[in-house]
């Protein structure tokens, strides 16, 4: 009965927007160190983003909650997951790491998305026949 | 007509010791609320104190502060505030903290409350008064302090608020 009633009335135009509706967003980051052979652990590389977080935004944006998904020792590359909230702050931060254990380091940024599945593959470095 | 906004934080300063509250200064106060949101909110909160931020009056009797913070970005330095939990002065270290009152746009709007939440504070004190003699001693306190220039009587009220403690 009731959609029977719901087929009178006229179809109302109703538009719904959703802005950065996704609660997580998804960052592949490499470290580039200027002495190539220094190794990281994984948790030494969360370490060492958290103290760039404590120092840039203090133990407000030390507590705030990133997670490192994977990482690649050999490539120094690594997944994080963050709160879309925090993006802005993580990413600073990781923009002004500058060094690891008194030598030159830097973040390349290579990949951000809400969406994890969107990381698999590199637009960038496709290769075309 | 255009001016650059800010906000300005009426905070009172909470001491055990009521007599140590004169050993305060203003520059003691702002290098603690510096150092405080360094510590809480690292650099960043740091470059956003240090555009605007002034501690614009500090009464030692009473222990009120204003502070101002530039408009755009109070509430991130507001959030530091509870960290503060001594002030360090002339080598000596105050334990206390930072009960924000009242948050205004202009010094003056501050001035009306801090006016106003006196008087409150003096009828809430007054029925506490032992006897009918110490009553007439603070109203003849408060009628003696009573003259022209609204800032002088503020302060004026405050400290006779101080005496009845």
């Amino acid at each position: 009965m009731k959609s029977d009633n719901k087929k009178d009335e006229p179809a109302v135009f109703k538009r719904v927007v959703s802005k950065n509706a996704s609660p997580y967003n998804y960052m592949k980051v490499s470290l580039v160190l200027e002495d190539e052979s220094t190794r990281l652990t994984a948790i030494e590389l969360k370490q060492f983003i958290i103290t760039g977080l404590k120092s840039l935004y203090g133990e407000v944006g030390a507590a705030l909650s990133f997670d490192l998904l994977k990482y690649d020792e050999d490539t120094l590359t690594a997944f994080l997951r963050v709160s879309s909230r925090g993006l802005v702050k993580l990413w600073s931060s990781l923009t002004l790491l500058g060094f690891y254990q008194n030598q030159a380091c830097a973040f390349r940024v290579l990949q951000v998305s809400p969406f994890l599945l969107a990381l698999t593959g590199n637009s960038r470095d496709l290769q075309l026949d | 007509m255009v001016r650059v906004k800010s906000r300005y934080l009426l905070c009172e300063v909470n001491v055990s010791d009521r007599t140590r509250l004169l050993l305060l200064d203003d520059r003691a106060v702002a290098e603690t609320v510096k150092a405080t949101v360094a510590r809480i909110h690292g650099d960043y909160g740091a470059a956003m104190c240090s555009i605007r931020f002034s501690v614009k009056y500090l009464n030692t009797h009473t222990g009120i502060v204003f502070l101002r913070f530039p408009k755009r970005c109070y509430k991130l330095l507001w959030s530091a505030l509870p960290f503060i939990t001594c002030i360090e002065t002339r080598g000596q270290k105050i334990p206390c903290f930072l009960n924000c009152l009242h948050v205004g746009g202009t010094i003056r709007t501050c001035q009306k409350f801090l006016i106003r939440y006196n008087t409150q504070q003096l009828h809430r004190m007054l029925p506490k008064c032992k006897n009918e003699e110490e009553k007439q001693q603070v109203r003849k306190a408060i009628l003696n302090c009573i003259l022209p220039g609204g800032n002088k009587q503020d302060e004026d009220i405050l400290e006779s608020d101080d005496e009845e403690e």
